[in-house]
């Protein structure tokens, strides 16, 4: 067990070190989800959109950043083969997945601490009633959807369909994660009512559901 | 060597596989392939293009699970022992299995860490000296040659001293004066007692390096031929 939190360590470290000194995930995810933010922003308009459409605007910015920063932080291990290096330790290859779901989740709340802001204050989107409330459900959310893209990306990544295809996987199954979020939050902000343990109960259920099958499944999508 | 299957104590093999066959998408690549390498032998694997050179060290190495037979490295009977086979087994091939954004030497600490080697740091330290590059062991790899590459890896494929060296093309892609470093490099590793597989093209280049070579052959009657 001291082994393999030993192991979990060194890998993620692994992860940031490169992407410390690469600065290449995390720029341009900053950049991909602002402009979302904005784009959809505009788009929609001033007055229709303001408000409430800030938690689904920034779960689009959140989805696909987060299928670009699940995608790239699993080219690294792709790169040169790196991945075999990893399969060959005398480590448990569920510590991998776990590894790399944590990576993947750095990244992710480095990019939500910029992106977020940023779509709060285009939409005017008022988070004094209860800022703890949003940050804890978009957190399960953003926990959900990085465990599913974390085992399809290992998937995705050992065929030649790339591209698309871990988008297309991964959107329709984080759907659920999506709706519940953002009906809780415009449930709480915009009719003033308090979030019920069972509600939150529900993302917490599918964030076990996902962590786990990932866990278990991951050893069986990673090919060399 | 059908039938029963276990490792001779008067003769400890370092790779041992009985009736070894792998079917990959309903195609075999692997048939009946018998073959026993002793500890500390230098072995050459040749064989044509699709014979299941690579795919056979990629069984050894732990990468993938065998099909059927018995098979086992560095006396761990494989996949059941798969875990503790690794700590024994090395894997070199055309690719580098290393990070092109670390050092050299964050490379080997990564490796050897995961590996669990103690005082991982003098480890990596005396294995940078022993393929000669202590020089460009704060340089991150993408900025190697590919010979230098190829010497960091094979430092990889060590770092844990392990007693079986797989090594799949080691020689790809490097100019001659590369090759010949990764020549002696292999020579060294293999008189410090390291059983050594070498699957390589070149069949000349095999016959002068290994003391024995071993053939798979193509076809449906593929299995193990082997000359000394």
């Amino acid at each position: 067990m001291k082994r393999a939190a030993s192991q979990l360590l060194l890998l993620v470290a692994k992860d940031l070190r490169i992407e410390a000194r690469g600065r290449q995930t995390v720029g341009l995810l900053v950049v991909l989800g602002l402009l979302i933010v904005a784009v959809l922003g505009l788009g929609l308009g001033g007055t229709a959109a303001a408000g409430f459409g800030a938690p689904v605007v920034l779960w689009v910015a959140y989805l696909f950043a987060g299928v670009l920063c699940f995608e790239k932080t699993m080219a690294v291990e792709r790169s040169d083969g790196a991945l075999a290096g990893l399969m060959i330790a005398p480590m448990d290859r569920g510590t991998i997945y776990v590894a790399k779901l944590l990576s993947n989740l750095t990244l992710m709340a480095a990019v939500a601490l910029v992106i977020t802001p940023a779509g709060v204050i285009f939409f005017s989107f008022d988070l004094s009633a209860a800022p703890g409330t949003f940050v804890l459900v978009m957190a399960l959310g953003i926990v959900g959807f990085a465990a599913i893209g974390t085992l399809f990306a290992a998937l995705v990544s050992s065929t030649r369909l790339q591209g698309g295809l871990l988008a297309m996987m991964a959107f329709p199954v984080a759907l659920p994660l999506v709706i519940a979020s953002t009906q809780m939050l415009i449930h709480r902000f915009r009719d003033g009512q308090p979030i019920e343990g069972g509600a939150l109960g529900i993302l917490v259920a599918f964030d076990a559901i996902f962590l786990t099958v990932s866990w278990l499944a991951f050893e069986w999508v990673l090919e060399p | 060597m059908t039938g029963t299957f276990s490792i001779s104590a008067s003769f400890p093999a370092a790779i041992e596989t009985a009736g070894l066959g792998k079917w990959i998408d309903d195609r075999p690549i692997l048939r009946d392939v018998h073959l026993t390498i002793g500890r500390g032998e230098y072995v050459g694997l040749l064989g044509g293009n699709g014979a299941g050179k690579t795919t056979l060290l990629r069984i050894l190495s732990t990468l993938i699970p065998p099909g059927s037979g018995r098979l086992s490295v560095a006396g761990c009977e494989l996949p059941r022992m798969a875990s503790k086979a690794r700590a024994h087994v090395g894997l070199v091939t055309h690719q580098s299995m290393l990070y092109r954004d670390l050092t050299a030497r964050e490379n080997l600490e990564f490796f050897a860490k995961l590996h669990g080697v103690r005082h991982a740091s003098q480890r990596v330290e005396e294995i940078l000296q022993r393929v000669g590059m202590s020089a460009r062991a704060d340089d991150l790899v993408k900025t190697f040659s590919r010979g230098m590459t190829q010497r960091i890896s094979i430092a990889r494929a060590i770092v844990h001293e392990p007693d079986v060296l797989l090594a799949d093309e080691p020689f790809a892609g490097l100019d001659e004066s590369a090759a010949a470093a990764v020549e002696e490099l292999l020579a060294e590793l293999n008189a410090a007692g390291r059983t050594i597989l070498l699957v390589n093209h070149d069949v000349e280049q095999t016959l002068r390096l290994v003391r024995r070579v071993v053939v798979l052959r193509v076809g449906r009657d593929r299995g193990i031929a082997s000359m000394t």
